[in-house]
C-alpha cells in the first residue's frame, strides 16, 4: 500500500513536471498559451493532489502500525511448541507435547522373567495458557503405557517473581530428580531414590524466586500421597505439608552452576486394610520389587498406613561446562499397622548421577540444545552425552517379617547405570541405557536375581 | 480426634500461608494514603486541557487528602476510545466527545445508565461548537456553510464513524441545511453529500484532521472544534490561518463520567468522582476557558466571553433528537453517512 502511494505520488509529480514543460514549450511556440495565474492554479492543484496522496499514505501507515499492535501472533518453536499470543503477550495459548517410545529388554532374566517389549512410555499433549498479567494454566495428561493419567492440572497466580500461588495437581516440592521434566532426565528412568518421593499431588502451594534464582522456595499443603504416589483425592482427612528451599549462591563464575537445597514433608496418613495408603517400589526397569504385605483372600491381615508420614531430602547439583552432577539423599518415614502392631518405618535412598557432553555442549538441569543439530548433508550430527549413575534404596529392617515377606521381598536394591544420549536436535533425543540392579534378600534362600535392564528410547518433545 | 486436630492444623496452616501473602497489604494500609493512579480516556483535542487540569487537580487532591494522585491520559477518536474501554482499557473516567459514546459504555455495563444525571449540565462541564479554519487571507472566500460545497473547495474533516468531533461537524452541516427556508431531510442529505465530496482525506480523529490541514497544508478549510481552531490561531498566528464563524452552528456538549465498573474494581471511585467534580469548580472552569472550551459556570463564562465568537447555536434535539436516534439514523452501518460517502479511490 505504501509503495503504491509512493508510486502514485511520483507519477503525479512526474505528470506535473511534464505538464509544465509541455505547457512552457507550447507557450513559447504560440502566443495563445495559458496565462501565468492559470499555471499557478494548476501547480497549486497538483501540489494539493500530491499532499493528499502523501497524507493518505501516512494515514495508511498509521493504521497499519495500529493494526500491528493488536495483531495476534502464531509461532512454532522447539522451546514453546505451537503458540498463539496476543500482541501485548498477556494472552497466550501454547500446545506442547512429549512422546517417548522405548525398546525395553531384560538380559539374563530366566530367574525372574520379564517380557522384552517395545513400549510407549509417555505420550503427553501439554496445553498451557496465559490469561492476563498474572494467571497461567497447565494441563498435562499422559496416554502412555496404555492408560490415561492426569499428571498436571493447575493454575498459577504469579503476583511477582518472589511470590506466586499454585492450585491444582502438580509435583510436590521434594525430589530433585522428580523436579526435572520427564523430557530432561539424563537416563530413561529415574533413579531408585525417586521411589521415596511423591509423584503428583493435589493442593495449594506458595512459591518464590528471589534474585533471579539465587534463592527459590516452595511451601504448600497437599492431600498427601504415598511414596511414588500420583493421587487425585485423599483417603483420609489428614493433610501433608511440604516445603523446599534451594540456593544457587554463585550466579557468576566457575561455581555458577552450583545449587544446594533441602526439602521435606510432614503429615498423617490413615489408610485401611482395604485402601492401605502404602507405597510399593520399582526397579529402574519398572518392575515392582518391594511391597507391603497384602492379600485379597485375607485382607484383614493387610498392612496399612496409620500415622505420621515424613520425608527429608537434602539435594544438590553442579554444572560446569559440559559436565553435570546431581545427587540427593532421601529418608521416608511412615507409621504402618498390621493387625495390632504399629511401627514407624524409615526407608532410606540416595543417588548420584554424572554426565558429560562429548561434543562440548553446556550441561544444565534442562536438556541441552546441540551446537550442531543433525544434518548429514552439512556434516553435523548433533550432541552426544555420556552418563553414569549409582543409586541405593534400603528398606527399614523393622519392616520384616511383620509388614513384608522376606521370602519374596528384598530389603535393599542397588543399581549402577551407564547411558548414552544422542541429541539430534533440541526436540529429538535418542537414549541407550544399561542399568544393573542387585538386591539383598527377596527369596527364601538368598538374594533376588539381579535385573539387567537395557532401554533404548526415541524421544520427541516440543 | 487426633485426625480432626490435624485437619485443623492443615486448615490453619493454609490460612497462615495466605495471611503471609496478604500481610504486606495490611501493613501498608495502616500508613499514609497509598498513592493512586487514574486513567482518563478522552477524545482527540483535549490533550493540553487535561495536561493542565491534571496538574491542578493533583495539587488540590494532595492538599485535601494527603494522597498523591497521578493521572494518565489516553486520547483518540471519541468512538474509538469508547470501543477501547469496552474492550478492556482500564479507564477510571471517560471524558468523551459526545453522549452516545458514554451511552455505549452504559450499554456494556461499565457506566450507570443514569450517568447523565449525576453531574450538572447533563454531565457536560464545558461546551463547544463547530467553526471553520481557513488559510491566511481566506483565498477561497469561505464565509458560511454553502461555500463548503462549491466545486474546487477542499474541505478537511475527520471521519464521523470514529471521531466525536467529526459527528458534530456533520450534524452542524446537516442542521444548517435542515434549518434553511424550505429545508428538509432530502435537501440536508443532498447538502452533506456535496460537502463530503469535497473532503479528500478522512482522518480518524479531530486532532489528526487538524494536522492534515495545518501541518500537511492540505485543504482550503478545516471544519473544527471551536477550541481546536482558536488554539491553532494562537499557536500558528493570524498570519497563517484565520477563523471563519458560520452563520449558525451546533452546541456541542462533550460529557464526562466515572467508569463505575473499573473504578470500583480498582478502588478509585472516590478520587475519580472528585476529579470530575473539580471540572465544575471555579479553578476547573478557569482552566477550561483558558483552553478555549466554553465554561458552563456563568461567572467564568462571562469573564471569558470576549474570546469566543458570537454564533447562533442549535442543539442536537433541535435537528435530530437524542444521540441514540442520531447514531442509528446517521452513523450506524448503513446509515446516512454510509449512503453518501464514497472514499476517494
Amino acid at each position: 500500500m505504501r509503495a503504491v502511494h509512493g508510486w502514485a505520488a511520483g507519477i503525479v509529480l512526474g505528470l506535473a513536471t511534464v505538464g509544465l514543460v509541455q505547457q512552457g514549450v507550447a507557450q513559447q511556440d504560440s502566443t495563445k498559451g495559458d496565462t501565468v495565474p492559470s499555471l499557478e492554479s494548476r501547480v497549486d492543484e497538483l501540489d494539493q493532489q500530491v499532499r493528499v496522496l502523501q497524507r493518505l499514505r501516512e494515514l495508511a501507515a498509521d493504521s497499519a502500525a495500529a493494526a500491528a499492535k493488536d495483531k495476534v501472533t502464531a509461532t512454532a518453536s522447539a522451546k514453546d511448541g505451537f503458540s498463539i499470543k496476543s500482541a501485548d503477550g498477556k494472552f497466550a495459548v501454547r500446545l506442547k507435547g512429549l512422546v517417548q517410545t522405548d525398546g525395553r529388554f531384560f538380559l539374563s532374566d530366566s530367574a525372574v522373567p520379564v517380557t522384552n517389549t517395545f513400549f510407549l512410555r509417555r505420550a503427553r499433549p501439554i496445553l498451557e495458557a496465559t490469561v492476563g498479567k498474572y494467571l497461567e494454566f497447565r494441563l498435562q495428561p499422559d496416554f502412555g503405557q496404555g492408560t490415561t493419567v492426569l499428571f498436571d492440572a493447575y493454575t498459577d497466580v504469579k503476583i511477582a517473581p518472589a511470590f506466586a500461588v499454585r492450585v491444582g495437581k502438580f509435583k510436590p516440592p521434594v525430589d530433585l530428580e522428580r523436579y526435572q521434566s520427564a523430557s530432561d532426565i539424563v537416563f530413561a528412568e529415574r533413579a531408585l531414590a525417586t521411589n521415596l518421593a511423591p509423584n503428583r499431588d493435589v493442593g495449594l502451594q506458595l512459591s518464590g524466586d528471589i534474585s533471579s534464582g539465587v534463592f527459590t522456595w516452595q511451601a504448600g499443603v497437599y492431600n498427601g500421597v504415598p511414596d511414588l504416589g500420583n493421587g487425585d483425592g485423599d483417603v483420609s482427612d489428614a493433610k501433608d505439608f511440604a516445603g523446599r528451599v534451594f540456593f544457587q549462591p554463585f550466579k557468576l563464575g566457575t561455581l555458577a552452576g552450583l545449587g544446594i537445597g533441602v526439602a521435606g514433608t510432614a503429615g498423617l496418613e490413615r489408610g485401611t486394610t482395604a485402601a492401605p495408603g502404602l507405597a510399593s517400589y520399582r526397579t529402574p526397569g519398572q518392575q515392582t520389587w518391594f511391597r507391603y504385605t497384602s492379600s485379597t483372600t485375607t485382607p484383614v491381615n493387610n498392612a496399612f498406613a496409620n500415622g505420621q508420614r515424613a520425608r527429608l531430602a537434602p539435594q544438590a547439583y553442579f554444572y560446569t561446562g559440559p559436565l553435570g552432577l546431581h545427587g540427593e539423599y532421601i529418608q521416608s518415614w511412615q507409621a504402618v499397622t498390621k493387625t495390632t502392631t504399629t511401627v514407624k518405618l524409615k526407608h532410606t535412598a540416595w543417588q548420584t548421577t554424572g554426565s558429560i557432553f562429548l561434543t562440548g555442549e553446556k550441561n544444565s538441569f534442562k536438556s541441552a540444545a546441540p551446537k550442531k543439530p543433525f544434518d548429514p548433508k552439512a556434516g553435523t550430527f548433533g550432541a552426544l552425552e555420556l552418563a553414569a549413575r549409582y543409586s541405593v534404596l534400603s528398606i527399614d529392617d523393622a519392616t520384616f517379617p511383620t509388614f513384608a515377606n522376606p521370602a519374596s521381598t528384598p530389603r535393599r536394591a542397588k543399581a549402577w547405570a551407564i547411558g548414552l544420549n544422542w541429541y539430534l536436535a533440541k526436540a529429538i533425543k535418542v537414549v541407550a541405557d544399561y542399568e544393573h540392579t542387585t538386591f539383598t534378600g527377596g527369596t527364601a534362600t538368598g538374594d533376588r536375581a539381579a535385573e539387567n535392564f537395557v532401554v533404548t528410547r526415541v524421544q520427541y518433545s516440543f | 480426634m487426633l485426625t480432626t486436630m490435624r485437619t485443623r492444623l492443615a486448615v490453619t496452616g493454609s490460612i497462615a500461608l495466605l495471611a503471609l501473602a496478604g500481610g504486606r497489604g495490611v501493613a501498608a494500609a495502616q500508613g499514609a494514603p497509598k498513592p493512586v493512579t487514574l486513567l482518563n480516556v478522552s477524545y482527540d483535542p483535549t490533550r493540553e486541557l487535561y495536561e493542565d487540569f491534571n496538574r491542578q487537580f493533583a495539587t488540590y487532591w494532595k492538599g485535601k487528602t494527603g494522597q498523591d494522585v497521578t493521572i494518565k491520559q489516553s486520547h483518540g477518536g471519541s468512538s474509538k476510545q469508547a470501543r477501547s474501554i469496552i474492550d478492556g482499557l482500564q479507564a477510571d473516567v471517560a471524558t468523551l466527545g459526545l453522549g452516545y459514546d458514554i451511552d455505549a459504555l452504559a450499554d456494556n455495563g461499565l457506566v450507570a445508565m443514569d450517568w447523565q444525571k449525576r453531574l450538572p449540565h447533563n454531565s457536560s462541564p464545558y461546551t463547544s461548537t463547530v467553526i471553520f479554519l481557513v488559510r491566511k487571507g481566506n483565498p477561497k472566500k469561505i464565509k458560511d456553510w454553502p461555500d463548503l460545497i462549491r466545486p474546487g473547495v477542499s474541505v478537511i474533516s475527520a471521519n464521523p464513524k470514529t471521531s466525536g468531533g467529526a459527528r458534530w461537524n456533520y450534524l452542524a452541516a446537516w442542521g444548517y441545511a435542515l434549518r434553511q427556508p424550505g429545508g428538509n431531510e432530502a435537501k440536508a442529505k443532498d447538502f452533506i453529500t456535496k460537502l463530503y465530496k469535497n473532503v479528500p482525506v478522512l482522518d480518524a480523529g479531530a486532532r489528526s484532521s487538524t494536522t492534515t490541514f495545518v501541518e500537511r497544508g492540505i485543504g482550503d478549510v478545516l471544519i473544527a472544534w471551536e477550541n481546536e481552531a482558536l488554539l491553532a490561531v494562537k499557536e500558528l498566528g493570524p498570519d497563517k490561518v484565520e477563523v471563519v464563524v458560520p452563520s449558525v452552528s451546533i452546541l456541542a456538549e462533550p460529557p464526562v463520567a466515572v467508569v463505575d465498573k473499573v473504578a470500583k474494581k480498582r478502588g478509585t471511585t472516590a478520587v475519580a468522582q472528585a476529579y470530575l467534580d473539580y471540572l465544575y469548580s471555579d479553578q476547573g472552569q478557569e482552566i477550561i476557558a483558558k483552553h478555549y472550551y466554553r465554561p458552563t459556570n456563568p461567572t467564568v463564562a462571562a469573564k471569558y466571553a470576549s474570546q469566543f465568537p458570537k454564533v447562533q447555536l442549535f442543539t442536537l434535539a433541535d435537528i435530530v433528537g437524542d444521540w441514540r436516534k442520531t447514531q442509528k439514523t446517521h452513523f450506524a452501518d448503513g446509515g446516512v453517512f454510509d449512503q453518501i460517502y464514497l472514499p476517494a479511490r
